[in-house]
């Protein structure tokens, strides 16, 4: 997963200054510093900061990275740090004046970071390889994911296909969705899944 | 990553899929846009002077006598060059060090900016204190140039 060889080609494209590239990272990474904000319960503004001195940092940074795979790492960590400092700057979380033996565990919103780094990394390959699929199965995929999904009887309406037919296409679907290369990074095992997919 | 964890099926697929969907759809497409415009700062090549002292983190406050405790004090410091800044009474009153002419830009996160000089002692006036968060970029008359980290001033946003 550290070795996500998407990762590594976006970070050589922004510090090779392709502005392009840094739009496909923020779109890939924001989700990741917005549900951190989030999960700090900071308010709007607070967030807007954190995102700004998140982003800006990234970019005046970004060509020291010494591991480029490390970037989603280093964007949780320094998001976590941001929020942290909000807070603390704003007093409401007093931790610098808890005495030395009770500011651990410092962080109460605390989860690993490598688990928001493995979310958001599986999140953004499944919505890279969501975009993918052709508009029939993207179409039928969207409906599917609705919440509440929508019902076998009103996709029929919608898209004209009979009902029977939805289940079949549904599984056609989420098997190439399985397959999608950019699955793999994240799944380790793709060809595995790929192949138990299709014999079920 | 565990075994368990990646045989999905069918409607585990589709679970993690509606769960990135919405991850994405929950971030405003501003706040995703405002984090396009940081590639504005991608090439700046002057010379960063971190912040060194700043008086409301590092005073001691047995230290702090009542008289000043309302004046802020931050120097940035760089290998050339140091910022010295004092405020008080709603400006900012800044100091090249060493003592020298200078180009001071203040620079927000959108881009806007505006510039004082530094007389040739090096001293400066930046009046109305700027809201929100910046960075001051000095340019001395020798055409050394350095940015300072980003900092704030003023409570909110």
């Amino acid at each position: 997963m550290r070795d996500d060889p998407s990762v590594v080609a976006l970070v050589a494209r922004v510090c090779g200054s392709d502005q392009e590239a840094w739009h496909e990272l923020v779109e890939r990474y924001a989700p990741l510093v917005w549900s951190i904000c989030a999960r700090y319960q900071l308010d709007r503004g607070d967030i807007d900061d954190v995102g700004q001195t998140v982003w800006l940092l990234l970019v005046e940074n970004i060509r020291n990275l010494r591991e480029p795979a490390a970037l989603p790492g280093w964007l949780a960590t320094t998001t976590r740090h941001e929020c942290l400092r909000t807070l603390r700057a704003g007093r409401r979380l007093d931790l610098d004046g808890l005495p030395p033996e009770d500011q651990l565990p410092a962080d109460p919103f605390a989860v690993p970071v490598e688990q928001d780094v493995i979310e958001a990394e599986r999140n953004a390959a499944l919505r890279a390889a969501f975009a993918e699929l052709t508009d029939g199965c993207h179409e039928l995929i969207s409906m599917l994911i609705r919440d509440p999904p929508m019902e076998y009887t009103s996709i029929s309406a919608t898209l004209g296909i009979p009902v029977g037919s939805i289940g079949p296409t549904r599984a056609r679907c989420l098997d190439k969705l399985r397959r999608s290369p950019h699955l793999a990074p994240v799944l380790g095992l793709n060809d595995d899944i790929a192949s138990k997919g299709a014999g079920r | 990553m565990s075994a368990q964890e990646v045989s999905w099926g069918d409607d585990e697929l589709l679970d993690a899929l509606r769960l990135a969907v919405r991850a994405r759809q929950a971030v405003p497409a501003d706040f995703v846009s405002a984090a396009k415009t940081a590639f504005a700062w991608h090439n700046i090549d002057a010379e960063l002077a971190e912040l060194t002292y700043d008086s409301a983190r590092d005073a001691e406050p047995a230290q702090t006598r009542a008289e000043t405790a309302t004046i802020r004090a931050l120097t940035f410091t760089s290998a050339r060059l140091s910022v010295e800044l004092e405020v008080s009474g709603g400006s900012v009153l800044g100091q090249v060090v060493p003592a020298q002419a200078a180009v001071v830009r203040v620079r927000h996160h959108d881009g806007a900016e505006s510039a004082v000089v530094a007389d040739e002692i090096g001293c400066f006036l930046i009046d109305p204190v700027p809201a929100g968060a910046f960075r001051l970029q000095c340019r001395t008359a020798e055409g050394t140039e350095i940015l300072t980290g980003w900092f704030r001033l003023t409570d909110g946003g």
